[in-house]
């Protein structure tokens, strides 16, 4: 039962996930392919935050989220400005840099050791400590991130976002500046990501450079696409099947040695098919451009 | 130290130059990041480790082997590697191809048949690493300040051999001639009576070999574990861009920049820092340059 639930809180950290990268690339139609960076940044500012100054994880989350945004603009305002291919290239560099940088800068990230010991939330002085709790709470975020994006992407703003998806030149002949609505969008997705990171670190309460490679970054692509590029719905199905089908690996009895490789190679086979068969995704109504 | 980091970087830079080359006459003909590219260099190197050691699992690692399994093994890890793109093409790219997919699908699943076959090696081979090397290793041969191993020598000798070649095949070859023609406007090729779709094959078939031949090479001087495509591929795409994709002397050059850079880089640093060097040159390249040294013209509807 623990174990079930842990997955439900894994699922629900994917989903905010998946959905701040489906406003990117499912809404958007830029080829990001960095998000790990994001979460990355916002678990480790939160958990540093948290062993080093002793802040509460509700003000480390807030922080992690703000500084991963702020990083969604270093690497946005220059790398925006490509397109197709050289944009999933460049935010793929950026996706590895921050990842070198977390395993490289020993001094303040403790590099490959990772950081153990991250304290958990606590509501009204009460600490949150079973896995019920932390149900409650990502759940509670995946509802707020829901209904965020849900307003976004009803909004004339997101009427915007799916004209710069259909048709920039378009778009930009309308009078909207272009540049500064996908600079905008990227930086929200990267706020998400970073609430998503903050969430998995305070929840596991330890963190390591390996949850943040570029497999991690892809592995949420997939997720976007699989459930559909441009449906929350779809993200909501993306990330829950490819988390807990996974899973269910476990319970044949294989090694770890052979299930990790297993499970790694049905996503690879599951990508080639999609891309085949139905590159916008079970639910998505635009494939790629 | 700054000799020695110099020569490093050049025979990195050589593995690199193989890589872009292969990953470059790719990209001239079928117009997209070919990723799983790097999957085949690692495929190419397991290849030749398998048949070097079949019928010697007993002794791995130690002892002379069999002069004639080397070649054996160099052959098949080259020619199969050759194979593994040939098929990736057919059974991914081509459908893709007819149903004139954008780049960004072919991306998506060209990381997909990265992430399958890498993990099918794993599946193979185990994770841990291997080696093809056999008997002690033995100390350099000094020159210029720096240390450098018969090995490296090899790999600096043969990675040149295969550029000169390759060069020749491009410029002087009636394949090489349709092969640029292709890349010039497949359109008017096809109405001269090129057919395009033999020559993404034959593109695909020579640039998947000389990535087998990177990787056979790199596991002479290091070793082979599953996940070294990553690093093969991206270092090789980010020599490319310096360069120039798919300009030949571009590759040449941005792959012994890449490699001397990210070497002298780390002069005052760990070398953990290398990939980070490498990145960070890739995005100034992107912004400043992104045709290239070479100033290969970047189609507009990309930039």
């Amino acid at each position: 039962m623990e174990y079930l639930l842990h997955i439900l809180v894994i699922t629900g950290i994917y989903i905010i996930l998946t959905m701040s990268l489906n406003l990117v690339v499912g809404y958007t139609g830029l080829a990001a392919l960095g998000h790990a960076a994001f979460s990355c940044m916002g678990a480790y500012v939160s958990s540093l935050l948290a062993l080093n100054y002793g802040l509460s994880p509700w003000i480390g989350l807030f922080v992690g989220a703000c500084v991963a945004a702020l990083l969604g603009i270093v690497i946005g305002f220059p790398s925006l400005r490509l397109k197709g291919d050289y944009l999933a290239l460049a935010t793929f560099g950026s996706g590895i840099i921050v990842y070198s940088v977390a395993k490289n800068w020993v001094a303040v990230t403790r590099g490959p050791m990772g950081l153990p010991g991250i304290p958990g939330f606590s509501v009204c002085g009460v600490q949150l400590s079973g896995v019920w709790e932390y149900l409650i709470l990502v759940a509670a975020f995946v509802f707020i991130t829901y209904f965020v994006m849900r307003r976004i992407v009803k909004s004339p703003f997101g009427r915007i976002l799916r004209g710069i998806r259909e048709d920039e030149v378009a778009a930009l002949a309308m009078g909207k500046n272009i540049n500064k609505y996908k600079i905008i969008v990227f930086v929200v997705g990267a706020f998400f990501a970073g609430i998503a990171g903050s969430l998995y670190a305070h929840y596991i309460t330890f963190i390591d450079p390996s949850s943040f490679t570029v497999m991690e970054s892809i592995t949420i692509l997939l997720m976007v696409v699989f459930g559909g590029m441009g449906s929350l719905a779809g993200s909501f199905v993306g990330a829950a099947v490819l988390v807990i089908f996974p899973e269910l690996l476990r319970f044949v009895g294989m090694p770890s040695s052979v299930a990790a490789p297993l499970r790694q190679m049905i996503y690879g086979l599951l990508l080639i098919v999609l891309m085949l068969k139905r590159p916008q995704g079970i639910l998505g109504t635009y494939g790629w451009k | 130290m700054l000799h020695q980091l110099t020569a490093n970087g050049i025979i990195a830079g050589c593995i690199y130059i193989l890589i872009a080359l292969g990953f470059g006459i790719i990209y001239r003909t079928v117009r997209f990041f070919h990723f799983a590219h790097g999957v085949v260099y690692a495929a190419g190197a397991y290849l030749a480790y398998s048949i070097i050691f079949c019928q010697e699992s007993g002794i791995r690692g130690q002892g002379p082997v069999v002069g004639y399994q080397w070649v054996i093994g160099v052959l098949v890890g080259v020619i199969g590697a050759g194979i593994v793109g040939i098929l990736i093409d057919r059974v991914v790219y081509r459908p893709l191809r007819k149903r004139k997919a954008p780049n960004l699908v072919f991306l998506l699943a060209s990381f997909g048949i990265f992430i399958l076959i890498q993990n099918l090696l794993q599946l193979i081979f185990g994770a841990q690493i291997l080696t093809i090397r056999t008997g002690p290793v033995k100390e350099g041969h000094h020159f210029l300040g720096a240390v450098i191993t018969g090995i490296q020598i090899l790999i600096l000798v043969v990675s040149g051999l295969l550029s000169v070649a390759l060069w020749l095949f491009i410029q002087k070859t009636k394949l090489g001639k349709a092969m640029r023609a292709v890349a010039d406007d497949p359109l008017a090729a096809s109405v001269v009576g090129i057919n395009p779709e033999r020559i993404i094959l034959a593109a695909f078939a020579v640039g998947s070999a000389l990535a087998g031949a990177a990787g056979i090479l790199i596991s002479l001087e290091t070793n082979i574990e599953p996940t070294m495509g990553m690093n093969a591929i991206l270092k090789g795409i980010i020599a490319s861009i310096i360069g120039g994709i798919g300009s030949i002397p571009g590759a040449m050059f941005g792959g012994l920049f890449l490699g001397i850079a990210e070497n002298l880089g780390i002069w005052k640093i760990s070398a953990g820092w290398k990939d980070c060097i490498a990145f960070v040159i890739l995005i100034a390249f992107l912004l400043a340059r992104p045709g290239g040294i070479m100033g290969v013209k970047a189609r507009g509807e990309q930039l």
